[in-house]
């Protein structure tokens, strides 16, 4: 073995595509036959061998983006800058009309997480697609026999895994003073406001791509992303409590108002778990609502997908 | 594998990037294409590979259509962009690893060999991108290219931003594969030289149209220059320069084919 056949093995086997390889591509033929032209993508992607593609593309696109997050430093601060807020927030704020306890923490946590998580997602994302094209890196991935939208299903994937494990590890620090200060019996609690927040920051980041993917200068996506939290985080609530206050509607519209905002479906799924309305505004006026936990964990959910579904359809029209 | 494009329009917006395209490449050549700045060299390279659709006509690679089997097709075809960039945070060889998983290509030491071609050591495989020069990155996405061993090599102004051994290299490079593989080589170029060196064939754009197509000697015989015949082996530099030049002009030299060198209006 020649020096650089070691390397290149020693790479590999550092490599997660090792994984990939090693699921049954090593017997394709070196530079084989030009495969026959006739089925159409949705054709062959319906079958196994086209689902497996699929799937490797899709994963490895999202080793990649969570290899350049994690060395571009940006798993280490986001889970530092969550730590630090988590744990002032424990030590120097609390509810003043809100539960007792450990629940009390968690609603802080809550109204914390209201602002911070949409703000960190929006900037890990914004620049997944138009980034990747003012790299020059963009027109090279494309022209590999991958689909665009298996790029940026990737992306997100890749991003989604660095948002999540330091929303977990800096969060999951606050929870662990929780846990030593009140016991582990209220580690229920937070783990409800822990997978609230990963499913509000997914949802802020396939916004932030859907955003990427429209954009054709970063500046024009960083722009949009600050619009987007300015909307969702500060004045969407403001408008909705001043509709509910000024008109008498129906539980349907008040449904409407929650789902239509992630950051509210967030706060409602992990408050009415607690049994509070401690985090004021309008979630406070939702008391009484009714949202059943499964029906806010499925809004979330649309929130993640429908807008990297609605990003991977339009990025088949954007122009190299 | 042959190319084919034929009537080919495209227009973004105002503009007309093809205008009627026409155009066929055999297999197995090494195919130049001139043409001055917004001829339409891009666009037609952006549509081999579909990363574009054409308004009009088909294009087709190895007799696919390329906007219905385009993902197929770019499994044996390698292109490199005129502006070639990495993420900073990768290694050379990481970049060719991405390529290689995406690609599904056997762990053969193709890596390896791809960096060697290219002329980078191993230590500067094992670097980050973002220590590359323009150069050094010309040549990573060079390797990219030949990574799969493709039929087709789509190289859009390859030699843009390299130094004089660069271009040399580069050149060396095309040589052996022209020598050692069938594949079709297309590559698209301002320098006239480098076209006659590397190209058995080659076609000049204007106006999102084919002005002039031919095999270089019949290109070079079709519009020699007063004093040609007596410069010896220059004479083919100054014809292909002349034909390009009546190829580009807005009022071209005539309609006319000569030495199966078509030259239109």
């Amino acid at each position: 073995m020649t020096e650089t056949e070691s390397a290149e093995t020693r790479s590999d086997a550092l490599h997660p595509d090792a994984a990939v390889f090693s699921a049954g591509d090593e017997d394709r033929a070196d530079g084989g036959e030009t495969p026959p032209a006739a089925a159409s993508e949705a054709t062959e992607s319906a079958t196994p061998e086209g689902f497996r593609g699929t799937l490797r593309h899709v994963f490895v696109v999202a080793v990649t983006e969570y290899r350049l997050a994690v060395r571009s430093h940006w798993a280490l601060a986001l889970t530092g800058l969550f730590v630090v807020f988590g744990a002032t927030m424990m030590t120097f704020s609390g509810s003043a009309v809100g539960p007792e306890g450990a629940e009390r923490v968690v609603a802080s946590l809550t109204s914390l997480a209201a602002y911070l998580i949409p703000l960190s997602a929006l900037a890990l994302g914004y620049d997944a697609i138009v980034g990747r094209e003012d790299e020059g890196w963009l027109a090279i991935v494309f022209s590999l026999p991958v689909r665009r939208s298996e790029v940026v299903a990737g992306t997100y994937l890749g991003r989604l895994t660095v948002l999540a494990g330091a929303t977990v590890l800096g969060f999951g620090f606050s929870g662990a003073l929780l846990v030593r200060e009140f016991g582990i019996g209220e580690w229920t609690s937070f783990l409800g406001f822990l997978v609230g927040a990963v499913g509000a920051g997914g949802a802020f980041l396939a916004i932030a791509v859907l955003l990427s993917t429209v954009a054709r200068e970063k500046t024009h996506a960083l722009g949009a992303a600050l619009l987007v939290w300015v909307w969702f985080v500060l004045v969407h609530d403001l408008i909705a409590l001043g509709v509910v206050a000024a008109f008498e509607l129906p539980d349907a519209v008040l449904s409407a108002f929650v789902f239509s905002n992630p950051v509210s479906a967030f706060r409602v799924l992990v408050l009415s778990g607690l049994g509070t309305t401690a985090g004021g505004g309008f979630t406070a006026v939702l008391a009484g609502s009714d949202l059943s936990t499964a029906s806010l964990a499925v809004a979330l959910a649309a929130w993640c997908l429908v807008p990297i579904a609605v990003a991977a359809r339009l990025v088949r029209r954007r122009r190299l | 594998m042959r190319i084919d494009a034929s009537d080919v329009r495209k227009t973004y917006g105002d503009v007309t990037a093809l205008d009627g395209l026409s155009l066929s490449i055999p297999s197995g050549s090494t195919f130049g294409i001139l043409g001055t700045n917004g001829a339409g060299k891009s666009t037609l390279f952006r549509l081999l590979v579909g990363h574009d659709r054409p308004d009009a006509g088909t294009v087709a690679v190895g007799g696919s259509d390329v906007t219905e089997d385009g993902r197929r097709i770019r499994e044996r075809v390698g292109y490199l962009p005129e502006h070639v960039g990495f993420p900073d945070g990768l290694s050379g060889r990481e970049v060719l690893a991405v390529h290689s998983a995406i690609r599904g290509l056997p762990r053969d030491g193709r890596t390896a060999r791809a960096v060697e071609r290219v002329g980078l050591t191993p230590d500067e495989a094992d670097r980050r991108v973002s220590g590359y020069s323009n150069g050094m990155q010309r040549r990573l996405g060079l390797a990219t290219v030949l990574l799969p061993d493709p039929d087709v090599l789509i190289l859009d102004e390859p030699t843009a931003g390299l130094d004089p051994r660069g271009v040399d290299e580069f050149h060396a490079i095309v040589e052996e594969i022209t020598a050692e593989t069938d594949a079709t080589v297309v590559f698209c170029s301002h320098v006239l030289p480098e076209v006659e060196r590397l190209c058995d064939r080659a076609a000049v754009l204007h106006d999102g149209r084919v002005r002039a197509s031919g095999s270089i000697e019949e290109l070079a015989a079709a519009a020699p220059e007063p004093g040609d015949e007596t410069r010896g082996d220059r004479r083919g530099r100054r014809g292909l320069r002349a034909v390009f030049r009546a190829a580009v002009a807005d009022e071209p030299a005539g309609d006319s084919r000569v030495d199966g060198v078509e030259v239109t209006s």
